[in-house]
């Protein structure tokens, strides 16, 4: 018994990544463990019910899961979680939801007494219709989805046997001239094929939107794709004509400015969740065709309407795209019973490993607050701490510094307080973007900043999402929105997109400042955010503002 | 069964056979019958008439298996007879026969009388308890019982009225009611089919009128034995093949997790007491409080509890309000400096020999209230020897093997309760109870016995294949960038508590995960380390460079260390005239009052205010005293011990009970030689209990001198029968009748002539 493997009894799994069987191990438990997180010695996974249940919806039955733990645990694996596994198990498909010839959508049970149970639960009132035999009861079938939502918290979740709709067919194929499709993308968007529906989880820059092209090649019919903001929309069309056979014609935008519905549309979160005088007008795109795949990107952003209304889809193949499955509103589970369970995940440092994006050197910078300010602070009302710390104006006098040290190199300084970055766009002489900019005036920026014309962009949270900045080397971030772990991956994802080797044959190496004003709130939060970091497996360093000039 | 077929010459009494027993076989019998023993009998006489007591009959009958108690019961059914007889009847192996009759004469639940070997006189009565309890339901045979074969003919030669009447006596349990049917008839003038019956012998009158089927009749219809189906055949267990890679891996795993939880509970315990029940007990809340936080489920926690509890690593002490709180004992700490499989031995060895009931905390007792941990009540006289009889059966079950999932606890209980039938019917939860117990303390793996549970079970010391079975202790951590250290496995004791103090524990387990923050560091600094120490010892343990954040995060723990300063101080003094504080402090007689200037207009004092106050006024200031205000206290809590009970541990008892046996014997036989030189004539009460006794297992008759209600004293030559409750039940040869006679009433008993 050498095994890389140790199994906890609080059911987190220790994984020694040094270890020579290590790579087979976390093969073989990725399909039940969740990655907690993957620092550069140990990684811990976690089982979970859900994830648990994602395995024995993609086949895994509770003896393969026991066999894997008992084969590369390095001790003995405490009894109690062997039972605990079997018994979760064993609770994920006892209920069917399936297509019955007379009745339409059923929900089904070998097992009566869960039957039972489930039907005399509060939360399912209303979404059943009559008792067609004893095991056996009608499910409206508006209610597919709420109805496996509300399942699984009752901690019976449902096997969905009820199959999907092909949709309206449209020819839609990779054209991989000069580029081709990774081998994770491709075993990716296989595996989601193969689950029919579910979230792929990639780092940023690891090109999700490729994955989501494959899948669209797979289903060869007309696709609904909804991404975060009208800028991402444009990305995605340009990205979309240049790697496969549609055309700009057959690609329609559905966003504020342009409303066209074509074989394949893409629409923003923003314009679907529109409302006017207690409706939401624009949903009625998701009825406007006979979609046969709908791609959700950054899927950890999913705004509450989108759910109710996917809950509808359940008939239609549905993918999710994101670089974490981290939602700080804690909706996960929702994500998993409405889209589908997770198909695909890879550590992060793999990737960057085998080249697929930039390595990132990740440093922390503690600016140190005149007594005057921190005199201010500690009077100030608690829900005004937070900005104050984080705009203090030392931070722009160490922004200087750092923007001087990089000059050449294509900086972003990131914030989240408009006034702070008035200030620095006004010290730094750099062009600012801000929810303000008009998209117009953005695009301009952007591709300025993507040809070299500019090397210096202050940016605020609006570009934190799904915006292609495959030049950026350098990051600074003087603030951000309080503790939120999953901002800080998608600001670092915006400086992972891997650019051209340099005529040295070098790739880049990617900087990530992150100021911080110490012994405040704004260093605790700055401490939850780089934990997330070092999780992930990037390590950081911690240097005080004045040792800046030496390091 | 003629004289001339018993083998042994016979014994005029059960004491006479005793008293030609070796001094070994005499230590044997009050061994296996400890009863016999306390208090120390005088002489034989005693011995035997109290090993025929009915209680300490029942008890010897408890002890036995099904196939004894069903070979016992083919002796009662046959009455007296020879080993070769019995052998017949028996439907068993001959050996197993005679090893069963080897047995039950060392208990003296036998012995070889003149006429041929004899149940005692209780055990008829004592058996009890059905087919289950080895009990055939045959009468015994009437004294001069036909030879089978006679039986088998008059059966044969039955009318069908007669023989359907039988066969519904029999079916209805052997006894009828014997209405107006004559007696004494011969078979041709039998009117109906009952006197048929009664005139050929296959019906005959009992106590009370009624009509029984004598034993023989019994013996006939079922082919000549007492069973039809054979006696002596011991439930198999179910098992399966489990290969003891796994099961043993399991098993240690499950020790050093039991152990881990142990000393988690009870260091838990040291800070934080658990308030104790009026009764004793743990409370509920209690009891969930620590399955929260040993992360169990609330029986596992109580098996914790309760093993703890009997290994004396816990006891009741009052806190500082009065209260009884449960609280680690000073064993705790030997316990913890011992090496973790010694640990595991010291609670094993506990939880063995231990009466608690664990299993059922939680459940509801007859009064519905529910049972909680550490109630005094909460145990079972039976449950060691559930435990011993239940591993001593897994031990049959060879390596690689293991009891079947599903049907191995059915035939797990089937064996014990064929081991001991007269057991009751809660065996089967004790059974189950000891099976999960032994999982969790992993005595077993994935139910099978674990080569140090062997030795455990064996009496043998388990502790070093049990350390050969733990994973080696590692003396490094991995400390990584998200300022968590991993300890790959068990960690070295002084590491391990190094560590706690600078880490905060976030994860247990076989290994064990710390999370460095600045709480925890700032502890390390509280107890006096400097960050060149917490530096120097990072360095040490990490097999990898210590990370920059963390050596950075050290660094500011020790830079905001201390940066606020408490003391402490009985009052404080204050004025704004700096002058005058500063005069006080130097004044001459001040030196007592433990004055210290802390800025230039406050002073504090070590002396409490009332006292303060009268001394400033002496020395000339006239203080006013300002608004009340708190002090602050620091300090940690203290960590608390009882006293470990006092507890007798089984092997001692063994001990006692071995020395108490062979005094015993010695004085028997001194006692016996005094008796012998007395008159044969019983004058003691003891003596006539005795001597009635024994007049019982002999069938002899004896004459005693009674005193009847009008105090007149009278002999009476008397048949007795039994001797229960103060009462004499015998047939009074004079008056022709079964009487009862107060014992205390009998002044002697004399054998009649």
């Amino acid at each position: 018994m050498n095994g890389p493997l140790i199994v906890q009894s609080d059911k987190s799994l220790l994984l020694e990544v040094d270890h020579e069987q290590a790579d087979d191990c976390r093969r073989a438990i990725a399909p039940f463990a969740e990655l907690e997180r993957s620092p550069e010695h140990i990684h811990t996974y976690r089982l979970t019910p859900l994830g648990l249940w994602n395995a024995r919806a993609a086949g895994h039955d509770a003896e393969q899961v026991i066999d894997t733990l008992l084969t590369y645990s390095r001790y003995a694996v405490p009894h109690n979680l062997l039972v605990d596994v079997a018994e979760t198990m064993a609770r994920y498909g006892r209920l069917r939801l399936e297509k019955h010839p007379v009745h339409g959508l059923v929900l089904a049970s070998t097992d009566r007494p869960v039957l039972e149970e489930v039907l005399r639960a509060k939360k399912v009132a209303g979404m059943l219709g009559d008792r067609i035999d004893d095991d056996t009861v009608a499910v409206h079938p508006s209610e597919r989805g709420n109805l496996k939502q509300v399942l699984l918290k009752l901690g019976w979740p449902a096997e969905d046997f009820a199959g999907y709709v092909d949709g309206e067919a449209h020819p839609i194929d990779l054209e991989t001239d000069g580029w081709e499709l990774r081998s994770y993308q491709a075993e990716a968007a296989d595996s989601f094929w193969h689950g029919g529906s579910g979230v792929v989880v990639l780092p940023c820059g690891a090109g999700k939107t490729i994955v989501g092209a494959a899948a669209m090649a797979q289903a060869r019919a007309t696709t609904l794709i909804l991404v975060t903001n009208t800028v991402s929309a444009r990305q995605w069309k340009d990205e979309l004509v240049r790697r496969t056979s549609l055309t700009a014609d057959e690609i329609g935008e559905y966003s504020g400015a342009v409303k066209e519905i074509r074989p394949v549309t893409i629409a923003t979160y923003q314009v679907m969740t529109t409302k006017r005088k207690g409706v939401y007008p624009h949903l009625e795109l998701f009825d406007a065709r006979d979609w046969g795949l709908i791609v959700y990107d950054e899927v950890h952003l999913l705004p509450a309407p989108i759910f109710r209304m996917t809950a509808d889809l359940q008939a239609r193949r549905r993918i999710g795209l994101t670089a974490t499955l981290v939602r700080e509103d804690g909706r996960e589970g929702d994500v998993f019973s409405l889209i589908g369970p997770k198909r695909y995940d890879a550590p992060w440092k793999d990737i960057e490993s085998q080249g697929w994006i930039a390595p990132a050197d990740c440093v922390e910078v503690r600016v140190t607050l005149p007594d005057a300010v921190r005199l201010a602070y500690a009077t100030a009302e608690p829900e005004e701490r937070y900005r104050l710390a984080a705009c203090t104006r030392e931070k722009v006098a160490v922004t200087r510094d750092l923007v001087a040290r990089h000059r050449g190199q294509p900086t972003l300084v990131i914030g989240q307080y408009l006034e702070q970055l008035d200030e620095l766009s006004a010290a730094l002489d750099a062009p600012m973007i801000t929810g303000d900019t008009t998209v117009r005036e953005r695009q301009r920026l952007y591709d300025a900043f993507r040809h070299g014309e500019i090397d210096l962009l202050v940016v605020s949270k609006v570009a934190n999402f799904s915006i292609d900045l495959p030049s950026a080397e350098v990051a600074i971030q003087v603030s951000g929105s309080f503790g939120s772990r999953q901002e800080e991956a998608q600001r670092l994802g915006r400086l992972l997109r891997p650019g051209d080797p340099g005529p040295d044959g070098e790739r880049k190496v990617a900087r990530f400042y992150t100021l911080v004003s110490r012994d405040t709130v704004d260093a605790d939060f700055a401490q939850n955010r780089q934990r997330f970091l070092a999780e992930q497996g990037y390590a950081y360093r911690i240097i005080d503002a004045v040792d800046l000039a030496g390091a | 069964m003629g004289d001339e077929a018993t083998r042994t010459a016979g014994h005029r009494s059960l004491a006479e056979q005793l008293r030609s027993w070796t001094d070994d076989q005499v230590a044997e019998l009050l061994t296996s019958r400890p009863d016999l023993t306390t208090p120390a009998p005088h002489d034989f006489s005693q011995l035997a008439s109290r090993a025929t007591i009915r209680s300490s009959v029942a008890r010897a009958l408890d002890s036995l298996t099904r196939g004894e108690l069903s070979v016992l019961d083919a002796l009662v059914v046959a009455g007296q007879t020879t080993d070769e007889e019995l052998v017949g009847i028996v439907h068993a192996e001959t050996s197993y026969v005679a090893a069963t009759l080897a047995r039950l004469r060392a208990l003296a639940l036998a012995w070889d009388s003149p006429e041929g070997l004899r149940p005692l006189s209780g055990v008829a009565d004592c058996l009890a308890g059905g087919v289950d309890g080895g009990v055939s339901g045959l009468r015994p045979r009437t004294p001069d019982a036909a030879p089978l074969n006679v039986v088998r003919e008059r059966l044969d030669a039955l009318s069908e009225e007669a023989r359907a009447l039988l066969d519904h006596v029999v079916a209805a349990g052997g006894e009828a009611t014997a209405g107006s049917a004559r007696r004494n008839l011969r078979p041709e003038d039998a009117a109906t089919p009952a006197e048929e019956l009664l005139s050929r012998g296959l019906l005959t009158p009992g106590r009370d009128d009624l009509l029984v089927v004598p034993g023989e009749v019994g013996l006939a219809l079922r082919g000549g034995r007492t069973t039809t189906g054979p006696v002596d055949l011991v439930p198999d267990l179910a098992t399966a093949e489990r290969p003891s890679r796994l099961t043993e891996s399991a098993a240690a795993g499950a020790a050093g997790e039991f152990c881990r939880r142990t000393e988690l509970l009870l260091e838990w315990w040291s800070t934080r007491p658990a308030t104790a029940l009026r009764t004793g007990g743990l409370g509920v809340r209690e009891l969930k409080a620590a399955a929260a936080h040993l992360q169990l489920t609330e029986p596992d926690t109580a098996l914790v509890v309760e093993t703890a509890s009997a290994a004396g690593l816990v006891a009741t002490r009052a806190d500082v309000d009065g209260n009884p709180v449960w609280v680690p004992t000073d064993a705790f700490d030997t316990w913890l400096d011992a090496e973790p499989a010694a640990r595991w031995t010291t609670l094993a060895r506990a939880w063995l020999t231990s009466a608690r009931l664990p299993g059922l905390v939680g459940s509801r007792g007859t009064d519905d209230k529910p049972w909680n941990a550490l109630t005094p009540e909460l145990s079972s006289m039976l449950m060691p020897e559930t435990r011993a009889l239940t591993l001593a059966a897994l031990a049959e079950v060879p390596p690689g093997h293991a009891l079947a999932s599903g049907t191995g606890l059915p035939s797990l209980v089937a064996r014990l309760t064929w081991l001991r039938p007269r057991r009751p019917r809660s065996r089967a939860d004790q059974v189950a109870w000891t099976l999960a117990e032994a999982a969790a303390l992993g005595v077993t793996g994935l139910d099978a016995l674990s080569p140090y549970g062997r030795a455990l079970v064996a009496g043998d010391d388990p502790t070093p294949l049990l350390a050969a079975a733990l994973p080696e202790p590692v003396d490094h951590v991995l400390i990584q960038a998200d300022l968590t250290a991993v300890a790959p496995g068990p960690v070295e004791s002084g590491i391990a508590r190094s560590l706690q103090l600078v880490a905060d524990i976030e994860s247990r387990g076989a290994a064990t995960v710390y999370r460095f923050t600045t709480s925890s560091l700032r502890r390390a600094l509280d107890a006096g380390w400097t960050a060149a120490e917490v530096h120097a010892f990072l360095a040490s343990v990490s097999r990898t460079p210590v990370p920059q954040p963390l050596t950075y995060l050290v660094d500011d723990a020790v830079r905001t260390f201390g940066q606020v300063r408490v003391g402490y101080a009985e009052s404080f003094v204050r004025s704004d005239d700096e002058a005058a504080l500063a005069a006080l402090v130097r004044h001459p007689k001040a030196a007592s009052l433990g004055l210290r200037l802390l800025a230039p207009t406050v002073l504090v004092s070590t002396t409490p205010v009332d006292v303060l106050l009268v001394r400033l006024r002496e020395l000339g200031v006239a203080p006013v005293v300002e608004g009340p205000d708190g002090t602050v206290r620091v300090g940690r809590p203290d960590v608390l011990r009882a006293r470990t009970p006092r507890q007798r541990v089984a092997a001692q008892d063994d001990a006692r009970h071995a020395a108490q046996v062979a005094a015993a014997v010695r004085s028997l036989r001194a006692g016996d030689a005094a008796a012998r030189v007395r008159p044969a004539a019983a004058v003691s009460p003891a003596g006539a209990l005795s001597a009635l006794r024994d007049a019982i297992e002999r069938r002899t008759a004896v004459v005693i001198g009674f005193t009847d209600n009008q105090g007149v004293v009278g002999e009476r030559t008397v048949d007795p029968i039994s001797v229960e409750g103060g009462q004499l039940t015998a047939h009074d040869r004079t008056a022709d009748d079964v009487r009862t006679f107060a014992v205390h009433r009998i002044s002697r008993v004399t054998p009649a002539p």
